[in-house]
């Protein structure tokens, strides 16, 4: 029978957190932050010595911090960025995170970083591709790495795998941990016609460290991963299933736009234990008619702070 | 090439390239040897194109709100329409290349100046030129100073009534993050009005020297005297307080006394807001 420690590659579940987000800098540096833990976007304090640092060595002294990163480009055909490896690595030497995580995704080629989460097409060859340069990057890093499944628009009709068959394989051939972002499936779920239900029954459910939640817009024709949003009833359902087969993971709530006040976000990531007792909040998906809503929103990332 | 590599680069080149999408894949098409409705796989509701702009469109939107962020002065000047377009002719010229968005912005002025139209000093309009590259070298060192290493854990506040200095003038450096600009415009009043969402009034051309610094993690910029930004440029560049001294006399056509005696009492200013240190 499999005991607890062989769960979540025998990482800790936190309980609740949040992202660790510029707006709310000054608010946590004077109040309680509530919240378990944070998770922090990584390329957003590996060359910054500014306050932002400042911040996080203040959270990091009192909560358990996770780096999560959007420009590992791990399914990428370009080399692997040996320098971004090692910056990474020197950040979590500052900050000692739980873990690290990125996307099952690229972000560009040809020395070019769009700062997208690009899908990649779900072939054998890429299976070997990812795998291989998983390996690599957890040898440099010198731990396992998690990764998530993306929000994705497209596929590619060269795909002869499922999406939750591409990560079970991968987990197998590099032992790396799964962030299941519960939002991205129900939006690739929408965007492709699969069942949500059926991807999160159907990931090795031993290897999830951690779970994101957040809420979509529903653009008429396809739902886009805008994370400005509550989270919707649907998504919590899909939190609901994932933590009742994972037996419990670590929970973050994504609010990267229209970013709340902190008391606002905390009570969002709380209703996670409502969800729990069976209690599913009443939300609809946000809809939008407009023509400038936005994927992976990453402006949030740009605050300066200035007198 | 490997297939992965090739779809890949297609992708990349559709979603960088400029112009009506219809156009970006035909040209990708054709140059990789590939059918979009054959890559990528049609729905009931989204043609394999609309499922391509998606992320054509994102990317777009998602860097020009990233540099609205970092340039919102000069945002404000130009307008958003202008701005935009500026910022997507430098995306075209300079697509981004590093894992970290702080670089995205780093050549942004240099390219506005690089798209200057070539006109005299004389030219009435050149200030309408002049103007933006101004404001955008001045966001862009904000930027920059709000994240480089500063002296927050180096060194320790002096009390004010303390003035070490006037014995040991050897032991008195320039902040690593202190940046100084020389501008065809005052720009500061400007800035800050941007800043604190006030109304802000179009500066007039005319010779500025300012400093951008950090203290306590808060970045602060002011107009300074031209001995004073002279002072601390020579500081920055030369061995030592003295031949900062005799190089800002020589530059400025001040007496050394002057200056030195001025320095007396602005160098407690100096190290009140950041400029400079005691090491
Ligand atoms: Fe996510």
């Amino acid at each position: 029978m499999d005991t607890i420690d062989t769960n979540r590659l025998g990482l800790p579940n936190l309980g609740l957190g949040v992202g660790l987000r510029s707006k709310h800098y000054s608010h946590l540096m004077q109040n309680d932050p509530v919240v378990d833990w944070f998770e922090i976007i990584s390329e957003n304090y590996m060359n910054n010595f500014g306050y932002g640092r400042h911040v996080l060595s203040h959270i990091a002294s009192i909560r358990p911090v996770v780096m999560h990163g959007v420009s590992m480009s791990v399914g990428s055909t370009d080399p692997l960025n040996v320098d971004y490896l090692k910056q990474l690595k020197q950040l979590a030497d500052f900050v000692n995170p739980v873990w690290i995580s990125d996307h099952l995704c690229w972000t560009g080629v040809a020395n070019i970083n769009t700062h997208d989460l690009l899908p990649l097409p779900l072939t054998v060859e890429s299976m070997h591709h990812v795998a291989s340069r998983v390996n690599q990057i957890q040898d440099i890093l010198q731990r396992p790495l998690i990764l998530e499944n993306p929000s994705t628009y497209l596929e590619f009709e060269s795909s002869t795998l499922h999406e939750w068959e591409f990560l079970s394989e991968l987990v197998n051939k590099t032992g790396c941990g799964l962030l299941l972002d519960v939002n991205n499936v129900f939006v690739s779920g929408f965007n492709h016609g699969f069942d949500p239900e059926f991807y999160i029954r159907n990931i090795p459910h031993k290897s999830v460290v951690q779970i994101h939640v957040a809420g979509p817009t529903d653009c008429d024709t396809y739902l886009l991963d805008t994370h400005d949003q509550p989270v919707p009833t649907q998504v919590w359902r899909l939190y609901q299933l994932a933590q009742e087969l994972t037996g419990g993971v670590s929970t973050l709530l994504e609010w990267d736009a229209n970013i709340p006040e902190y008391p606002e976000l905390v009570a969002e990531v709380q209703k996670a234990k409502e969800v729990l007792k069976g209690h599913l909040p009443n939300v609809p998906v946000s809809r939008t008619s407009a023509v400038d809503v936005i994927s992976n929103p990453v402006d949030h990332q740009m605050q300066a702070t200035y007198e | 090439m490997s297939e992965l590599t090739t779809l890949q680069k297609w992708l990349t080149s559709i979603i960088v390239r400029p112009g009506m999408l219809d156009d970006k894949i035909r040209l990708a098409d054709e140059h990789y040897q590939l059918k979009n409705d054959k890559v990528i796989r049609p729905s009931l509701r989204l043609s394999s194109k609309q499922k391509i702009e998606i992320y054509s469109k994102g990317y777009i939107l998602r860097l020009l709100e990233c540099m609205e962020a970092e340039y919102p002065a000069l945002n404000k000047l130009l307008g958003q329409n202008l701005f935009h377009t500026f910022v997507k002719a430098y995306l075209v010229q300079l697509p981004p290349n590093s894992p970290d968005l702080y670089n995205l912005g780093e050549a942004f002025p240099a390219f506005l100046k690089g798209s200057q139209p070539q006109t005299n000093n004389l030219d009435i309009d050149r200030p309408m030129y002049d103007l933006p590259v101004d404001l955008a070298m001045f966001e862009r060192c904000i930027a920059e100073v709000s994240r480089i290493e500063g002296l927050e854990n180096k060194v320790e506040e002096v009390g004010d009534n303390q003035m070490p200095y006037l014995f040991n003038t050897t032991a008195i450096y320039t902040s690593p993050c202190l940046k100084l600009l020389n501008l065809q415009f005052p720009l500061v009043d400007f800035v800050q009005h941007v800043y604190n969402e006030l109304e802000p009034e179009t500066p007039v051309k005319q010779d500025s020297f300012v400093c951008i610094c950090r203290k306590n993690y808060r970045v602060n910029f002011h107009e300074l005297e031209t001995w004073q930004w002279h002072f601390l440029n020579s500081l920055q560049n030369k061995p030592n307080y003295m031949a900062a001294v005799m190089d800002t006399a020589s530059v400025c056509s001040i007496a050394t006394d002057t200056i030195m005696a001025d320095l007396i009492l602005w160098v407690p200013v100096a190290i009140s807001l950041g400029y400079v240190y005691l090491k």
